[in-house]
């Protein structure tokens, strides 16, 4: 089976570091990244304002609020790779309009950072940790700065940081300039990166100390050449009239501050900026790894039953029963009703004197394999001993995707003993479409789910109200008429919240509605998304969805997708996708086709004169170690043509974090603010946070304003999403909990 | 704004009363508000949880458990969590035999060698101890090597290897195990009589620490 030696590499994960077992912070093994504890302003590891060579755990994600006189930064913050950090940040600057800065007297900026450490510390000799970085890398970058720094731990107690900085960390104190003077910002639309002032310019030292007094709280004293010269409003130093405010001055370029652990995840500071300003900080962390029921509470499974001796039941060992008509109705009830008990629904059976298929639906487990070890052990407590094979086939949505066939005899001589045993004793495929033997289980079509809850919806990033939510019950509906067809819908009702409807470009959603064409007048482009607004604060019932769905497998790799009906809030249509994607592949391959009309403002069941056809092909590929790889290209809503690039990084328990951009034929003037689309999504199981197992998840993306070029309509159920849970690359990413 | 601020909290209320009807939970997307709604639900519980009943000697718990189950049983005690529950045989599998309480937590056992636990939040997910079962058994001192294997947080299962040590301790008829690996160590004891280990004391792990095993009925 040449699968094996991959396989086999893939399961034998790296030996524990104990460290990680034990809850330790940092481990002692050699060739780590150096793993920082301080959280800095820019909320990254560092010092207050100046950065470290420092990493956070791998995979770590944070956020940090960080708030003086002079600056709010809001920052999210991902170890995508050991030695890689980057970070997202929103912050709020004060200007003054009478200095010639902003109206508002303030202006909101997203900014984006890389660190990359690229020289480990030797513990035992002089070689620091080094590391590169670049702070504010895109568009207008207020808080634009490079960095080489190298950091080393001096005692264990103490951590020195020494580096070089340009732009922002050398507004003040320069030794000299490199590559010539540094070019003004960018003042067009932003959004995409600055290299030209990459290194240019002057260039300043700084230097920070953070002294661990206690287990908890750590004291940091650095040297800044950052003077806040525009936020103080020193004119000559501050690189945009725009950005001029009227803080009081530094006193000086050192800064004090102090970090207060509180628990594992949480970490409070405070500091004093030359002298005169304070701030105040708070940093929340989490790392995939550190769950708090690593296993799942979930109770244990029942037990591999063995066969008795041939001796002792020759009417099963023979097959004879299987003659028998009601045996299998029989056996299929008793195993329906066991695997109901564990969340998984068998949908059919397919049984002989030597072979048995069962074909389920797993609603508990987000890793697919311990539903099916779960699975397999049932079925060792309920099938005569003649049967040998075992063939578990996972069902999404009623799409049979792949089939784990594996000998009872294994199940049995392998109960409870490394997960990489069985995986090697599998045999994974793609599902038949269409066995003939199946027999459906009776009582499950029609299937009426329903569930009543509600519903939290928040809206970010909008200059003059940052934050706006809207809060009340929502119904979820779900009619599955035959394995595959369904309706499903969701209705909303809004009880309170600050979203309110309005038109864009700060028109009233009256002059908007009169206007009535939906097209940017500057631009002459279709507004598909910059008028979602007026969708907006609906104190009315709403239908975000409602659709009927159809699922088919025509042949063993290749699935479709047919949706028709009010597809997302804006649009309603018809969607239609093929996928090819062969379960041991780690390649897969989609198109999609939708043909979209713009929905009502208000009315669910209306629609506005915008009509346009859709559509994209996808290229999925599993990089391997977690990482996936997307590329869409394809026609967007708006009419342009282009691509769109996601990477992700995934955990066998669930945790996804992605980042995507789109670039299109649309010109960066007439996309507007940020050039192009581009953000990130973030996805949690709730089972990684509670350890009751579910497969409900908590998570959202963080995009960039939403504009009319690079959007695409979103339905629901895409393929690869439905699909993927039990191919090989996440199954056996998660195969860890087969005996779980 | 006084006002305005109860009124939000009201509704806030009556919302988390509907949360969680239905016939779907795994419909039911996660909205934050629903997981406020859950700690908060959670919380409430923990708080109206009725007083534990006066905690039961453990001949107690053992005397109850021989009259009402008529197969295998141990007597086992979590030393973390501090509690005494007694486990009823529910599979056997050659010399493995998986004990469960009745909420279905598990503690498996090979020849009465601890080989994983299910259900604890921090489980052991196997324990590759042959060569340390075979000296104790035979009451024989000598070096093993074992492995313990433990689910982690990032839904994976990684080894912990370990290098032992074996003897007899100072008591009559207990063995001793001593295992160092990786920076964790412990000590695991064994009342061995007629090649079968009746009392035991073993290490699950880092998290959940020692558990105690005495049997029942073999």
């Amino acid at each position: 089976m040449p699968l094996k030696s991959p396989l086999t590499r893939r399961l034998l994960a790296s030996v524990l570091p104990v460290s990680m077992l034990l809850g330790i912070g940092s481990g002692a093994a050699l060739s780590n990244p150096l793993i920082g504890q301080n959280m800095n302003s820019y909320g990254l590891p560092g010092g207050i304002d100046t950065p470290t060579a420092e990493m956070l755990p791998d995979g770590t994600l944070g956020a940090t609020l960080s708030y003086s006189d002079l600056a709010r930064r809001n920052t999210v913050v991902f170890q995508a790779l050991p030695r890689l950090t980057v970070a997202l940040r929103y912050a709020r600057v004060n200007t003054d309009p009478e200095q010639g800065g902003d109206r508002r007297g303030y202006v909101w900026d997203r900014s984006f950072d890389l660190r990359y450490q690229f020289l480990d510390e030797d513990e035992n000799g002089w070689r620091p940790a080094m590391a590169v970085g670049l702070q504010d890398m895109m568009g207008t970058g207020i808080f634009s700065a490079e960095y080489i720094v190298a950091t080393k731990t001096i005692t264990p107690r103490l951590r020195v940081s020494a580096g070089l900085g340009w732009g922002r960390l050398a507004t003040t104190g320069d030794i000299g300039s490199t590559f010539g003077s540094r070019p003004a910002p960018d003042d067009g639309l932003g959004g995409k990166p600055n290299y030209k002032e990459w290194f240019r310019g002057d260039v300043a030292p700084f230097v920070s100390a953070t002294w661990q007094a206690t287990d908890r709280l750590n004291v940091t004293a650095e040297y800044s050449g950052d003077n806040y010269a525009c936020e103080t409003g020193l004119t000559e130093d501050c690189r945009r009239r725009e950005w001029r405010s009227d803080g009081d001055e530094l006193k000086n370029k050192l800064n004090f501050g102090f970090t207060y652990r509180m628990g594992q995840h949480y970490q409070l500071g405070g500091y004093l900026l030359g002298g005169k300003q304070a701030g105040l900080q708070f940093s929340v962390a989490m790392n995939p790894r550190d769950a708090a029921y690593p296993s799942g509470l979930e109770s244990g499974p029942a037990p591999v039953r063995p066969r008795p001796a041939p001796s002792a039941d020759p009417e099963g060992w023979s097959g004879a029963w299987a003659s028998d008509p009601t045996a299998q109705p029989a056996i299929q009830k008793a195993l329906g009703d066991a695997l109901a008990k564990e969340g998984q629904t068998l949908e059919s059976m397919a049984l002989s004197a030597n072979r048995a298929e069962v074909r389920i639906r797993n609603t508990r487990h987000i890793q697919q394999a311990e539903a099916i070890g779960r699975t397999a052990r049932l079925m060792t407590r309920a099938l005569p001993p003649s049967v040998e094979t075992l063939v578990i086939t996972s069902s999404e949505d009623g799409l049979p995707t792949s089939s784990v066939t594996l000998r009872r005899s294994d199940v049995e001589r392998l109960e409870n003993t490394e997960a990489g045993q069985i995986a090697n004793a599998a045999t994974l495929t793609d599902a038949n479409p269409r066995p003939g033997d199946l027999v459906y289980t009776p009582g499950l079509y029609p299937n009426f789910r329903w569930a009543l809850q509600p519903y939290f919806s928040s809206s970010l990033f909008d200059p003059d109200d940052p934050f706006r939510y809207e809060i009340g019950a929502e119904a979820r509906l779900r009619y599955e008429i035959t394995p595959g067809l369904l309706i499903s819908g969701t209705v909303r009702q809004r009880v309170l919240g600050t979203t309110k409807q309005e038109g864009p470009s700060g028109m009233s959603p009256e002059d908007y509605l009169k206007d009535g064409r939906d097209i940017d007048p500057r631009t002459g482009v279709p507004r598909v998304r910059s008028d979602s607004r007026m969708y907006a604060g609906n104190k009315s019932p709403t239908i975000p969805e409602l659709t009927l769905n159809w699922y088919a497998k025509p042949s063993e790799a290749v699935y479709t997708r047919a949706t028709v009906g009010l597809l997302e809030r804006t649009y309603g249509g018809v969607s239609g996708e093929v996928l090819w994607y062969p379960v041991n592949s780690p390649l897969a391959i989609g198109a999609e086709i939708n043909h979209v009309k713009k929905r009502d403002f208000r009315n669910a069941f209306e629609f506005r004169d915008y009509e346009v056809t859709t559509g994209h092909v996808s290229a999925y590929y599993e990089l391997g170690n977690g990482f996936l790889a997307q590329i869409d290209a394809g026609k967007y809503l708006a009419g342009d043509v282009g691509a769109t690039v996601t990477i992700s990084r995934e955990f066998a328990n669930g945790w996804q974090l992605g980042a995507w951009v789109t670039k299109t034929d649309m010109s960066d003037s007439d996309f507007g603010e940020g050039s192009y689309d581009k953000g990130v999504n973030i996805s949690i199981p709730l089972a990684w946070g509670t350890g009751d197992p579910s497969l409900r998840r908590v998570g959202g993306s963080i995009r960039s304003l939403s504009r009319d070029g690079g959007s695409r309509v979103r339905v629901g159920g895409r393929l690869y999403e439905t699909v993927r849970d039990s191919h090989s690359g996440t199954l056996y990413q998660g195969w860890g909990k087969f005996w779980r | 704004m006084m006002g305005k601020f109860t009124r939000g909290a009201c509704a806030l209320a009556a919302l988390s009363l509907l949360a969680a009807c239905g016939n779907d939970r795994s419909q039911q997307s996660a909205s934050p508000l629903g997981i406020l709604g859950q700690v908060a639900s959670q919380a409430i519980a923990e708080r109206n949880a009725e007083p534990a009943a006066a905690p039961r000697s453990p001949s107690d718990i053992a005397a109850e458990a021989l009259s009402v189950n008529p197969g295998p049983l141990i007597l086992v005690g979590l030393e973390s969590m501090g509690t005494t529950q007694a486990m009823a045989m529910t599979g056997q599998n050659g010399d493995m035999r998986t004990y469960m309480t009745p909420n279905e937590q598990a503690l498996i056992l090979r020849n009465g060698m601890l080989s994983g636990t299910r259900g604890l939040g921090n489980d052991l997910s196997v324990a590759e101890a042959a060569q340390s079962a075979a000296l104790i058994r035979a009451g024989r001192s000598g070096q093993a090597q074992r492995t313990m294997r433990y689910y982690t947080g990032d839904g994976l299962e990684r080894p912990l290897p370990m290098t032992c040590t074996i003897g007899p301790g100072p008591n009559a008829g207990v063995m001793v195990e001593s295992c160092e690996g990786l920076g964790a160590s412990f000590q695991n004891n064994y009342m061995v009589s007629g090649g079968q280990i009746t009392v035991s004391r073993q290490w699950i792990g880092p998290a959940l620490g020692y558990v105690t095993i005495q049997t029942l009925r073999p």
